[in-house]
């Protein structure tokens, strides 16, 4: 029986999770903006309908924004990671095999009935997640990913498809590639898309049945792969158990320039907390990290610098790594440059299953299992209390350089104390 | 992101001290006494959130606010567990979008027509039929309520 590829996502995901949760959203354009409140990244519906072009900075917008009743929200990633999980289950139960391709879409994986009609399936299961979650999708379907993926355009964008298309069974399926445009297709770059252009292949139809070797000198196998995905043969295997990170970085930009040594110092040290926390996550130890800052970009003089440390044993121990980090500040700190941003990187990371013990190392096996059951207390604390609840004095108490979200909605899912109101 | 990066290895002093131990700051109180030694015995508890959620992926909590449902148990400052997978039907508390907030009251047929009633003598019921953007939002399942 033929396997058939779904592509599912939520349709301007993080606009939709606002209003999901929030019933004086409902029908309200909403906007969502990117960290430090620096430019919008998802648009209601009501707000596209009103031209809001996605990417633009807030401080160019927000007069327009005001006057036009738009709502105006922070990113709250406690509330999407949230919905996103409980959408992902959701979709695990009406697919033989999903593969999470990020925070709101997912390939999935099914056979196509007896019948060969798959719409009824995508129908029923659109309903599900708008009556379970609140939230919108759209389902594309095809033979292949990268079909899927076209499909899930023309899904949405075409309005009588009602968030649902599929390749299989939809008439004249060249005439619906060719309304897509070649920058458009998945996997296409702007250059690659330029080059298409200048051989006179604008469109998905197209770029599917140009010769396949001169698609092959240009752009050898992936493009090749691409055409037959086009074609309708499944070139790219489903990812179902991504692949351990070799890296994890966190950093972020300052809401104000940091100029002294001991805001960096703070800075640094939440980074590595945070990461230390994403490697107990992860299950992982880190064997070397690197700490780095630079001042603005768009302003003269621009400073950047990075300091690395290998570590003696791989570690995911907060305490650990901040000694480890720390120092390293002094390294990368200069007076008068204005930092913009900072971060850590975690790099050459192991398994936990993988530690050899060090002769130098001077804690025993008891001591290091007190350390783990330390951490986990931690991050169980804080996953309960939610985040900063047992906080490490190196991070500061109330930094004024922290990332801004002045218009930050409550953690309406995960936080007993940031529950919705229902009036009785 | 593309960064370059300075990899210089840092010497490290040899210590022959016991190494410093950075340990973490509570900065909330934390409602917790001591871990019980009886704990290492337990071999499986009670699990409200199974007991509770059957659902999880669609149930959420929120809390509640007046008094219009007092006589259906539910009361001010209760904490609500609503699953949205359910179908609304007649009998079942619901939780409503009315212009714009979340308002509870139990969906009833009365006389052929759908209206919300609330469990209260104070409040009228409100027929659905003269309000077209009444949106039901999730089913009540159970309610927390302190004693």
């Amino acid at each position: 029986m033929a396997q058939v590829t779904a592509l599912i996502d939520g349709n301007n995901f993080y606009a939709s999770c606002e209003q999901s949760l929030d019933p004086a959203l409902i029908g309200r354009p909403v906007v969502v903006l990117s960290n430090n409140d620096g430019c919008i990244v998802a648009r209601s519906a009501e707000a596209r309908a009103l031209g809001i072009a996605m990417g633009t900075p807030y401080f160019k917008a927000r007069r327009d924004l005001a006057r036009q009743n738009v709502v105006v929200r922070s990113s709250n990633y406690a509330l999407y990671a949230d919905m996103s999980q409980r959408m992902m289950s959701l979709l695990e139960a009406h697919c033989d095999d999903v593969e999470i391709y990020s925070i709101d879409e997912a390939f999935g994986r099914l056979r196509r009935p007896n019948n060969g009609e798959l719409i009824p399936w995508a129908r029923q299961l659109r309903a599900r997640v708008r009556q379970n979650l609140g939230l919108p999708i759209a389902i594309g379907l095809g033979a292949s990913k990268s079909q899927a993926k076209l499909a899930n355009r023309l899904a949405k964008a075409v309005p009588n498809h009602a968030g649902v298309f599929d390749f299989g069974t939809c008439h004249n399926p060249d005439q619906w590639l060719e309304t897509i445009a070649i920058e458009d297709v998945w996997g296409i770059g702007r250059q690659l898309a330029a080059w298409c252009q200048r051989r006179g292949i604008s469109n998905a139809r197209q770029l599917r049945d140009m010769p396949q070797g001169e698609l092959k000198a240009k752009c050898g196998v992936v493009g090749l792969r691409l055409q037959w995905e086009l074609r309708g043969y499944a070139c790219l295997p489903m990812d179902l158990a991504p692949a351990a990170k070799q890296e994890t970085c966190v950093s972020r930009s300052f809401s104000q320039p940091v100029t002294t040594r001991e805001e960096l110092r703070q800075s640094i040290a939440t980074y590595v907390v945070r990461a230390a926390e994403k490697l107990r996550k992860q299950q992982q130890r880190t064997s070397a990290l690197t700490i780095f800052t630079r001042t603005s970009p768009f302003k003269s003089n621009f400073y950047s610098r990075a300091a690395s440390r290998q570590l003696d044993l791989p570690s995911n121990d907060t305490a650990v790594l901040l000694q480890a980090a720390l120092p390293l500040v002094d390294h990368i700190f200069r007076p008068h440059r204005p930092l913009a941003k900072a971060g850590v990187l975690m790099q050459h990371l192991q398994g936990i299953d993988t530690l050899q013990s060090h002769l130098l190392v001077p804690m025993s096996a008891e001591q290091q299992d007190k350390r783990e059951s330390l951490m986990q207390t931690i991050d169980q604390l804080n996953r309960r209390y939610g985040r900063g609840s047992v906080h490490w004095a190196a991070c500061g108490l109330e930094p004024g350089w922290a990332m801004r979200r002045d218009q930050l909605s409550r953690a309406a899912t995960t936080r007993l104390r940031d529950i919705p109101v229902v009036r009785a | 992101m593309a960064l370059a990066l300075n990899f210089q290895r840092i010497p490290r002093p040899l210590h022959a001290s016991r190494p410093q131990q950075i340990l973490p700051l509570v900065s909330e109180r934390v409602p917790a006494g001591f871990p019980s030694p009886a704990d290492d015995y337990v071999e499986m508890g009670i699990d409200l959130n199974e007991q509770l959620i059957r659902h999880p992926g669609s149930t959420f909590f929120l809390k509640v606010s007046g008094e219009s449902m007092t006589e259906a148990g539910i009361h001010d400052g209760d904490l609500l567990v609503v699953d949205r997978s359910l179908d609304p039907r007649p009998g079942r508390v619901v939780v409503a979008v009315l212009d714009g907030a979340f308002t509870l009251k139990r969906l009833a047929r009365h006389h052929g027509r759908l209206r919300l009633e609330a469990a209260h003598p104070d409040y009228p019921p409100l027929e659905l039929q003269h309000c077209s953007d009444v949106q039901i939002w999730g089913i009540a399942i159970y309610v927390i309520h302190p004693l």
